[in-house]
């Protein structure tokens, strides 16, 4: 009798125990998938005019931020109304232009969709290869490659690309940089932008403030690099001409012309208040999961502030996790109610962003 | 029909999965196998930029990480003490041995 009862009781147990991990299963899963991030309310966008008063914080940090534009990360991308994708490579054509109309159906602001198409370094090299910005010697040169990569990201769908590299020399990859001087490049770089933007893709001018493609130290992680007068003539030049849009900034911790007070230049307020000064176009950091950014701080919370506060318009994060992309902008969030980040400085960034966007901002 | 000891051991192992499925669901989480691997493996990482017939060391990896993610596809290839190219036949090629591309797996962006 005893034992029976044993036995009804295990029996019971067994089924309670396969219920609780049927739910846990199908948590785990929808937390996987991004399904439990809260989906952002509407966005009241008429005749392209934004009021930025009825955006809520969530949704303004959301649109400084560009992710990795995966279809398994279709929806929650979607719901929390990111500013961007950044596509990998895919291998037709085809599957790009789909992707990229998936993600833009139907959303009251668009996504940046963009691209490192620099020419060598490319995600297109399955399809198509492009010329590598070390073989450009002319200007005409230049203006084509532009026209030719901007007239290819645009039927695509994308609108924003990372290039051109402005460093004066590239001792690793060997063909990412223009040849030449600083004075030659600076003109290479604006023809090619022209090119490029002709064709309704903005060009982003790379990496600031220089000195990125050069051979590193195999036991550094963080990275310095003495800045010149030359190194910053391309950006100077840039911006004088009123060409470029975009800006990159490196991780690399500068002396000199450009001085980060020992922080990498991504995260130092001096230089980003410096650029700012002159520069009214949207401040781009490179993407943050790199170890010369992390090994910086004593966690990656430290991180997502720092990038924030430091004054970048766009920030790079390309975990393909969506949990961790929405506790990024809660943490970015909070640091904003704390006073920790001034909301005007938000405010300013995403007027920035919607304003390249095609939106007036009130 | 199952007997009340095997019943039992059921579910024991239901309640020990159950704990790891709370435990995944507050995000907390474990080193993997292939984490265990990485860090057994006391080979440098080396990562190569291939243009043309040069071929160049980068030492940042990171960098070369994303770089090599941005590619169609990483290929099992042997070469010089390197395991894996990433990057299409012709034009700019990532090589990395092993150990590098464990490493690359492991970032959130893989």
């Amino acid at each position: 009798m005893k034992k029976k009862r044993g036995y009804e009781v295990q029996k019971k147990l067994f089924f309670a125990l396969v219920v609780i991990v049927l739910l846990l299963s199908i948590l785990n899963i929808a937390k996987a998938k991004g399904l439990l991030i809260p989906k952002q309310g509407p966005v009241d966008v008429k005749h392209k005019v934004v009021d930025l008063q009825k955006l809520t914080l969530d949704q303004k940090v959301a649109q400084m931020v560009v992710v990795v534009g995966t279809k398994e990360n279709y929806w929650p991308w979607r719901n929390m109304q990111l500013g961007g994708i950044h596509l990998f490579a895919r291998q037709t054509e085809h599957i790009f232009n789909n992707t990229i109309i998936d993600f833009q159906f139907q959303t009251p602001i668009p996504f940046f969709v963009t691209a490192d198409l620099e020419g060598c370094v490319s995600p297109f090299g399955f399809i198509r290869q492009f010329t590598p910005a070390s073989e450009v010697d002319t200007i005409e040169e230049a203006f084509e490659k532009g026209v030719e990569e901007g007239q290819f990201l645009h039927k695509l769908g994308f609108n924003l690309n990372f290039a051109p590299v402005v460093d004066l020399k590239d001792d690793i990859w060997k063909c990412r940089s223009f040849p030449g001087d600083e004075t030659k490049i600076s003109e290479l770089a604006q023809a090619y932008l022209t090119g490029l933007q002709t064709q309704e893709v903005l060009g982003t001018a790379k990496h600031y403030p220089g000195k990125t493609l050069i051979v590193k130290d195999p036991h550094k992680y963080v990275v310095a690099a003495e800045i010149g007068k030359k190194d910053v003539y391309p950006y100077a030049y840039l911006v004088e001409k009123g060409e470029v849009k975009a800006i990159m900034v490196s991780h690399i911790i500068t002396s000199g012309e450009v001085d980060s007070e020992g922080v990498p230049s991504v995260v130092s307020k001096k230089v980003l208040d410096d650029l700012r000064a002159h520069f009214d176009g949207l401040i781009v950091s490179d993407e943050i999961h790199m170890l010369g950014l992390k090994k910086f701080y004593r966690s990656v919370d430290e991180v997502y502030i720092a990038v924030f506060k430091a004054g970048n318009d766009v920030v790079l994060n390309f975990d393909k996790d969506p949990n961790e992309i929405y506790r990024m902008i809660q943490i970015v969030k909070g640091a904003v109610e704390r006073g920790e980040i001034p909301e005007a400085q938000i405010d300013a960034s995403v007027t920035r962003i919607l304003e390249v966007k095609g939106f007036t901002v009130r | 029909m199952l007997s009340e000891r095997a019943l039992f051991i059921i579910n024991v192992s239901l309640g020990l999965f159950s704990v790891l499925l709370v435990l995944m669901l507050l995000a907390i989480k474990f080193p993997t196998l292939g984490q265990a691997q990485y860090a057994l493996d006391k080979e440098e990482p080396v990562c190569v930029i291939q243009w043309g017939d040069e071929a160049t060391p980068f030492t940042d990896v990171d960098r070369c990480c994303l770089q090599a993610r941005q590619q169609f596809e990483c290929r099992a290839q042997s070469k010089d003490n390197l395991d894996w190219v990433c990057g299409a036949d012709e034009g700019l090629q990532i090589w990395l041995n092993n150990k590098a591309y464990n490493y690359c797996k492991q970032q959130p962006y893989w």
